[in-house]
């Protein structure tokens, strides 16, 4: 059963690297079909020589073919190319706006699972009750909106009417709320939705009956049998979410001038720098992968009939 | 003017400032009570001023916020906005423009053209880099010529094309040798690529060393960067121009519009770069802060590919001009931030010809000349990017509308920037797009010819008259001759119309009332002496 579950590892690895391998693949085709970046960097009236020297000293005037397996091939060895904008390591630019990100994600992500769990299984326990429906009516908003429209909202409420927190930047933790809240918004209402349908579709099971009808308290009902049966639903959803709020934040970042890797790569995207581009979607994806990696070991550990499966 | 001199003895007025002293009328109410009494809205915004003394402040770090983080630091290596706003600050060049368009001693007190293609500087003694070196004409030689020494790539490789070579005979003084005759060279020296740098410490450093810990002889000195968050600097206490009225100046960069308001209303930032019309009721209205702006130098234009038909028939330009409702542009999608633009050559710059009236609007001329050109309904492609530059989709969209109601077919099209930026490199425009030249000089030559010269960035159109004056004007020290060429330039240009001039903006800033800052027309944010200053209580 172990060697089962070491297979198993193997095997997503291997699908972890493929996967990667086409993310790199995605963004050197999406990034070389949508423009050039010579243009950015120069004057408006710069003569065409003066263009074709840039793209040179890029690399950009070899054929597709030859730039992409030069890319690979550095890929491979871990190096993304200097940074266009910066002069600096594509990957030194990226990995330095890491710590805002998590910190910005992991806070998300907190208070979005602290609320949306016991707001889920409450829900589902007490259906169609005024706090059910209004809890739902709340997550069916927090989906909805746009974060564009939920962060300048509370920038305009909390903090230019209320005068609660500022409205923008990073700095003490007064600066964290807004935009953790914002991001945390739609995480936290998807998760509340999800654990309220796992936890009411667990309720309709014969074990459940099986318990009641045996005579076990509510409580136990609830935490014992329910919870432990729905998790993986849940679990799926919120390590889904987690890698959407680590990576995915480029809308809230940009409200707040938080300075994360959601901002750095927009505007890697404005800039035409492919190698910081590159680079975020790169980690984006690594991260996204890790997660989805972690999810199956805990699967594994969780249900040990997707163990078997696997093996 | 009569009833402004009786108002204050007029009882009622008097009762509606009391309140307002009190407290007990808000300003939205005293304005609207104001006009009841049949007091125009800018004598009510007097009284105010006149009761509301003005806002001072204990702040010794004055906090501006713009669009988006800098790249660099070096100055050579950059042109966008953002950069040369740091960089203005960071290094000075010899030649200062100020906000009143003028050219005044930067780190050269003096210059005079000592033959036709020789220029002469005086080079300011006694000025230190932020390191403690010396500085001296050696610098500025060697900073001129870091801009087109083809092994170091700069990004300003061609603002000094004019330059034959420098020389610095002794220590305050530089010699520029140009090709031909350069009138512009002062204006040249002026805007960027014309920051003077340090030798000695970037021939020890390097300029990657140097580019991350910048030293210039400029009134702000480097502390810290925090990548797309903040820009830290002091104040240089030993600035040649004066040390600045703060001690430290930090560039805090709020990419989104409406969070950079939030931030000026809420006194976390002191000065906001790129107030938009639609804010700037605003943040006038606001109790703390308010709004200033100074005319933008340079044009909104519809630039033309007078290549292809039927834009190449002058008739069908002229229509396409005449049938454009400029006052209602400024007006609805400007909220009157501009003026109408009388030809190509922008308010406040040199020759700017004050004799001619804003260009017509005149629908039926122009639905006559459509007829005179034999127009038969082909086409007309706007492609306009959306949200680049400054109203750009709303403004296509009116002027398509207007162009329709003289019977042109006007098609718009939304290009995505990078795409444009494509189009703009290739020349491959189908009909008309947006651009907004900026008058890099102060004149037409940095502006008009720089953009329609042959060759250059907007080559679709050439007149043979056109191009001799402004090649003759170029190289001429002669401003009277000068004057007369872009006369003469601008009469062709409004019989053919490479360019359709649309509209000439203000370029706004939001400011706390505490800050007393006056901007430079041409985009060079500067905070020096001489514009900028706190009131402290």
């Amino acid at each position: 059963m172990r060697a089962g579950f070491g297979g198993f590892l193997a095997y997503r690895l291997f699908r972890a690297l493929i996967a990667l391998w086409l993310v790199s693949t995605v963004v050197f085709v999406v990034m070389r079909l949508s423009g050039d970046p010579a243009p950015l960097l120069l004057p408006p009236d710069a003569p065409i020589a003066e263009m074709n020297r840039v793209r040179r000293e890029l690399g950009l005037d070899r054929p597709l073919p030859v730039q992409y397996a030069v890319y690979l091939g550095n890929v491979v060895r871990g190096d993304f190319g200097r940074s266009i904008h910066f002069r600096e390591p594509a990957m030194r630019v990226a990995f330095a706006y890491l710590p805002a990100t998590f910190e910005l994600g992991l806070t998300a992500f907190v208070i979005a699972a602290l609320v949306a769990f016991p707001v889920g299984v409450f829900s589902a326990v007490r259906r169609n009750s005024l706090l059910d429906h209004a809890a739902m009516g709340f997550a069916l908003v927090g989906q909805s909106a746009p974060t564009f429209f939920i962060g300048i909202l509370f920038i305009l409420i909390l903090s230019l009417r209320l005068d609660l927190f500022p409205t923008s930047g990073r700095g003490e933790w007064r600066h964290l709320v807004l935009p953790a809240l914002t991001l945390g918004a739609f995480a936290m209402a998807s998760i509340a939705r999800i654990t309220r349908s796992a936890v009411l579709e667990v309720q309709r099971a014969d074990y459940i009956r099986t318990a009641r009808a045996k005579g076990v308290g509510e409580f136990v009902v609830v935490a014992k049998h329910t919870l432990k049966n729905a998790a993986l639903p849940i679990l799926t959803i919120t390590g889904l979410q987690f890698g959407t709020l680590l990576g995915g934040a480029v809308v809230t970042e940009t409200v707040f001038a938080w300075p994360g890797m959601g901002r750095l790569a927009i505007q890697s995207i404005y800039n035409r720098d492919y190698p910081v581009v590159q680079s975020t979607v790169f980690i984006a994806a690594a991260l996204f992968i890790v997660i989805n990696l972690v999810l199956d070991a805990l699967y594994g550990v969780l249900d040990p009939r997707a163990r078997e499966k696997a093996a | 003017m009569e009833r402004h001199e009786r108002m204050p003895e007029t009882p009622t007025v008097e009762t509606l400032v009391k309140a307002w002293r009190a407290g007990a009328v808000p300003r939205r109410e005293f304005l609207r009570r104001a006009a009841l009494l049949g007091i125009g809205a800018a004598a009510a915004n007097t009284l105010l001023e006149r009761e509301a003394p003005a806002q001072t402040t204990q702040k010794r770090e004055l906090v501006v916020g713009q669009g988006g983080d800098i790249s660099k630091f070096d100055p050579h290596y950059s042109t966008s906005a953002n950069d040369i706003r740091v960089s203005f600050n960071t290094f000075d060049n010899l030649v200062s423009r100020h906000p009143d368009g003028k050219l005044y001693p930067g780190l050269a007190t003096e210059w005079k053209s000592t033959a036709p293609t020789t220029w002469q500087f005086k080079i300011r003694q006694g000025v230190r880099w932020h390191n403690g070196d010396p500085f001296s004409s050696a610098d500025a030689k060697f900073s001129l010529e870091r801009t087109w020494d083809p092994a170091l790539k700069t990004r300003v490789n061609t603002v000094f094309t004019t330059i034959d070579r420098v020389e610095a005979p002794d220590p305050a003084t530089v010699l520029i040798h140009t090709k031909q005759p350069d009138p512009l060279l002062p204006a040249r020296l002026a805007f960027y690529g014309g920051q003077i740098v340090p030798k000695k410490y970037i021939e020890a450093v390097g300029s990657d060393a140097f580019n991350a810990k910048p030293v210039g002889t400029g009134p702000v000195r480097f502390v810290s960067w925090t990548k797309d968050d903040k820009v830290v600097m002091e104040a240089n206490p030993d600035y040649w121009g004066g040390r600045i009225d703060v001690d430290r100046v930090i560039f805090r960069s709020i990419p989104e519009n409406a969070a950079r308001v939030a931030a000026l209303l809420k006194g976390e930032i002191d000065v906001m770069v790129l107030l938009t019309p639609d804010h700037f009721d605003r943040v006038n209205q606001h109790p703390t802060t308010r709004a200033v702006g100074v005319l933008y130098a340079g044009l909104y234009v519809l630039a033309v590919n007078s290549k292809v038909p039927p834009l190449n028939t002058p008739l069908v330009k002229q229509a396409m001009s005449l049938a454009v409702d400029r006052e209602a542009i400024v007006k609805e999608l400007w909220r009157g931030r501009g003026i109408a633009p009388n030809g190509p050559i922008a308010r406040g710059d040199n020759h700017y010809d004050t004799t001619l009236s804003p260009l017509a609007f005149n629908p039926k001329e122009a639905r006559e000349r459509l007829k005179k050109a034999g127009y038969k309904g082909e086409p007309i492609y706007i492609e306009t990017t959306s949200g680049y530059m400054a109203n750009d989709k709303p403004m296509s969209e009116a002027i398509a509308a207007m162009w329709k109601d003289v019977g042109l077919n006007a098609v718009v099209e939304v290009l995505e920037y990078s795409v444009r930026a494509q189009k703009n490199r290739e020349r491959t425009f189908k009909g008309v797009w947006w651009s907004d030249p900026t008058s890099t000089l102060g004149d037409p030559d940095g502006m008009m010819w720089r953009l329609l010269s042959p060759g250059g960035p907007q080559d679709y159109w050439r007149h043979p008259e056109f191009d001799e004056l402004g090649q003759a004007a170029r190289f001429s020290l002669d401003e009277k001759f000068r004057g007369e060429a872009y006369k003469k330039m601008t009469r062709v240009f409004l019989e053919h119309f490479p360019w359709i001039p649309v509209i000439q903006s203000y370029e706004d800033y939001g400011l706390q009332k505490y800050v007393e800052f006056t901007p430079n027309p041409n985009q060079q944010f500067e905070i020096r002496r001489f514009n900028s200053r706190m009131r402290r209580a």
